[in-house]
């Protein structure tokens, strides 16, 4: 094992609700959170959605910030899963440490803008949420969740692998010795202007996504937040907090192919599984579990199955794609997913890939369809996809 | 490990993709400033061209001029800063999406909406599949892909890297900032923007590329002794952590031959360089340049391309100098460049002649 960084605290709210517990609880049960659209503003109510069951009131109410206060719903929601994870990882109890925060976002303060954009332009009813609309100012509004303890802190926008690369991004700011402590990933909220984006390029299934089935018609948008404490192995120790797992591994690689598509043969994701395994110095057969970017997208399952025949042969190990349960959560999908995958690991289950019925007849694998307890698993690989071909994968490990 | 700068290049209101800005600087005449664009030809097809929004186009280009010029044809690593993305497209969409009630809207400004789609447009256009990532954080964006590029050769991953600092300002963006204080009211000179007391800079698009090698070749502009970035608000922990970054290198601030500033004309932002300047650097000259490059959120990746320029060329040309200081030293070695969002976001990035540590 190359690696000595350990996660020590993680934090998580989607569709599923908020916290580890009610994540792990939803995942045992098979239960999905995507539904009916209830708190997004947008005509296409029709769209089936995995909306974070809280209002913004709600999020303001959990994180007892004033209703007048003015915040995005990007930054409210990652202030929840950054206070769990700071909480379970004892960060408060830190002194004099450098901590760097690492945030993923794309729609960044899109959701108020793309209401109170006239508001921008023809009068001053709104100026207050000007300067919230980049995504720098929404990392900015969540690291003052935990005031005067952040000593760097920067916001990485790679569509959906976002928070992926701000793991990777963190991880490797402590292999140069540049932090003490990492904090990372990402937070997106749905908006219209993704929504309807996504809407145009004809990705979006009607019905519950159906991830890796031959019969798949697109992706459910989701929305949320995560965010995953990390640190050497030896400065856990040293401050006496046991880690959770280890982040054996990870690669962040091109595919070069097509602003929006995957190539058809997955050439950025294989190189990112492959490298991420090098980097882990792991075999392929020590992977017990996959959690697949799996969007259902007929172009990104078919274009990662065959990546992962490209790295596996036939030898798939157990896969399974939760975008049924969380809808794609885009920039924070990462983070998200990379919970998912910890709780998988350190409780030894394998979510169930929901709505699958028929295989994918360019595959060699199926996805798990029931949940699996009790398998004991060593080394999960959790695959994040963008946009622009930015693929990453990252690997988890229970502590050796 | 030692990394150098091998090439860079610029788009923006000087003449675009060349150094003539150290001899002939064009000096800004208006608050909303357009960066001067190449001719794009020799870089892109009329075809690409037609499908590229202008950042694009300005990113393609510099990138691609950046390469030529460091004589390097795929780099190991494509990472750029944006604080805003491609904010044409993104203007283009939101009107219809809003005009249109959410219907029948057009897909190609969506899909080339997002931050990332700069670098992987690049890497496209590069066919490089190697590490590709974009740092969207206002003011230290263009910092931040530096920071993580001089990562990536310290982890010995890479051998060559194209950052790049990319922003467009889009009249209804430019008018949306100007309503909380970011631009000059009044239409500037150049003597203003040193006056106390004034409010806002001058804005301008940003385009601003540099390779990254760890090999010195005779062409290297100069070397990277090291980037770093804080996050603070306590003005004695900034003025500390500058001494600890130089400390660190073995130097103290008087090692700095001098040290570049965003000065931007805004006051709330430019007395922070003061401040620091008086702290840490009372006797060494001050340098700055977003009074010929305008202000944006990668205007910073300027103050690292003029630095490296000046050492090249062992010559600071006057009208970079903000405050000439006592100390002057015979030859320029190090020059530190400091730069800081809203008081709170900080990096610096130390510089040196590639001559200091490689023998010629």
């Amino acid at each position: 094992m190359v690696s000595d960084i350990v996660i020590t605290g993680i934090g998580v709210i989607s569709a599923l609700g908020h916290g580890i517990e009610a994540t792990a609880d939803r995942l045992l049960r098979s239960e999905s959170g995507v539904g009916k659209m209830r708190y997004l503003k947008t005509v296409h109510t029709e769209i089936p959605v995995a909306e974070v069951p809280f209002s913004d009131d709600d999020l303001r109410g959990m994180l007892g910030i004033a209703p007048d206060f003015s915040i995005t719903r990007t930054s409210l929601l990652g202030r929840v899963a950054l206070r769990e994870a700071v909480e379970m990882s004892n960060l408060k109890k830190v002194d004099n440490q450098r901590i760097a925060f690492i945030s993923g976002t794309t729609v960044g303060g899109m959701e108020k803008s793309e209401q109170f954009y006239k508001d921008f332009l023809e009068n001053d009813k709104r100026n207050e949420y000007i300067a919230l609309h980049d995504c720098g100012a929404c990392t900015d509004m969540i690291a003052q969740e935990y005031p005067g303890r952040i000593t760097m802190q920067t916001t990485i926008s790679t569509a959906c692998s976002s928070a992926a690369n701000a793991i990777i991004f963190g991880a490797d700011m402590l292999r140069c010795g540049r932090t003490d402590l990492v904090i990372a990933g990402g937070t997106e909220c749905l908006s219209k202007f993704h929504l309807d984006g996504f809407n145009t390029l004809m990705i979006l299934d009607s019905e519950p996504c159906r991830p890796f089935d031959k019969n798949r018609h697109g992706l459910n948008l989701g929305e949320g937040a995560a965010y995953v404490v990390m640190e050497t192995r030896k400065h856990a120790e040293q401050r006496g907090i046991r880690p959770i797992c280890q982040l054996s591994g990870y690669a962040n690689r091109c595919d070069a192919y097509h602003q929006t598509a995957s190539s058809p043969e997955g050439e950025g994701a294989f190189r990112a599984m492959q490298a991420a395994l090098q980097s882990a110095g792991l075999q392929p057969s020590d992977i017990s579990y996959i959690n697949a970017h799996g969007t259902g997208t007929p172009n990104n399952d078919e274009s990662e199955g065959k990546a992962m025949m490209r790295v596996f042969g036939d030898k798939v190990p157990l896969v399974s794609s939760t975008k049924a349960y969380t809808g794609h959560p885009t920039s924070a999908a990462g983070a998200i997913e990379s919970v998912i995958s910890i709780l998988a690991l350190t409780r030894n289950f394998v979510p169930a890939n929901l709505n699958f019925s028929e295989k994918i007849e360019s595959l060699n694998f199926t996805p798990v369809t029931h949940v699996m307890t009790d398998v004991e698993l060593k080394h999960v690989l959790c695959n994040s996809f963008g946009f622009g071909g930015n693929d990453s994968s990252c690997i988890f490990s229970k502590i050796d | 490990m030692d990394t150098y700068i091998r090439a860079a290049s610029q788009i923006s209101m000087q003449h675009p993709l060349t150094e003539e800005w150290m001899d002939a600087p064009i000096l800004p005449s208006a608050v909303f400033n357009e960066p001067l664009d190449p001719d794009y030809k020799q870089f892109i097809s009329p075809a690409e061209a037609r499908r590229m929004g202008r950042l694009l186009k300005r990113a393609v280009a510099a990138s691609l001029d950046t390469l030529q010029k460091g004589n390097c044809t795929n780099p190991d690593a494509i990472i750029t800063g944006t604080g805003l993305g491609c904010v044409e497209n993104t203007e283009k969409f939101l009107n219809a999406l809003i005009d249109n009630d959410e219907q029948c809207l057009p897909p190609t400004p969506f899909m080339q909406s997002t931050h990332n789609t700069i670098s992987s447009q690049v890497a496209l256009k590069l066919q490089c599949h190697g590490y590709n990532s974009t740092y969207s954080h206002r003011g230290t964006s263009f910092d931040s892909a530096l920071l993580d590029a001089i990562m990536q050769f310290q982890l010995k991953r890479i051998s060559t890297a194209l950052i790049g600092g990319y922003d467009e300002m889009t009249p209804a963006y430019f008018k949306m900032l100007a309503k909380i204080g970011y631009w000059r009211s009044a239409s500037a000179d150049l003597a203003s923007l040193k006056q106390a007391g004034m409010t806002g800079s001058l804005a301008c698009g940003a385009a601003v590329s540099l390779l990254l090698t760890n090999t010195y070749s005779p062409e290297c502009l100069c070397r990277i002794v090291d980037t770093n970035l804080f996050y603070t608000h306590n003005p004695e922990e900034q003025s500390s952590l500058i001494h600890s970054f130089l400390q660190q290198h073995n130097l103290s601030e008087t090692d700095i031959d001098a040290v570049m500033c965003g000065f931007s004309g805004d006051d709330n932002n430019d007395s922070v360089y003061h401040h620091l300047l008086q702290s840490n650097f009372p006797d060494t000259t001050a340098l700055w340049y977003k009074h010929l490059f305008g202000e944006s959120f990668c205007a910073s990746g300027y103050g690292v391309y003029c630095a490296a320029i000046c050492l090249k060329h062992q010559q600071i040309p006057e009208h970079l100098i903000y405050q000439s200081g006592q100390n002057k030293p015979s030859s320029i070695n190090n020059i530190l460049v400091i730069n800081h969002f809203h008081k709170k976001d900080f990096s610096l990035t130390l510089l040196a002649p590639c001559s200091s540590s490689t023998p010629l």
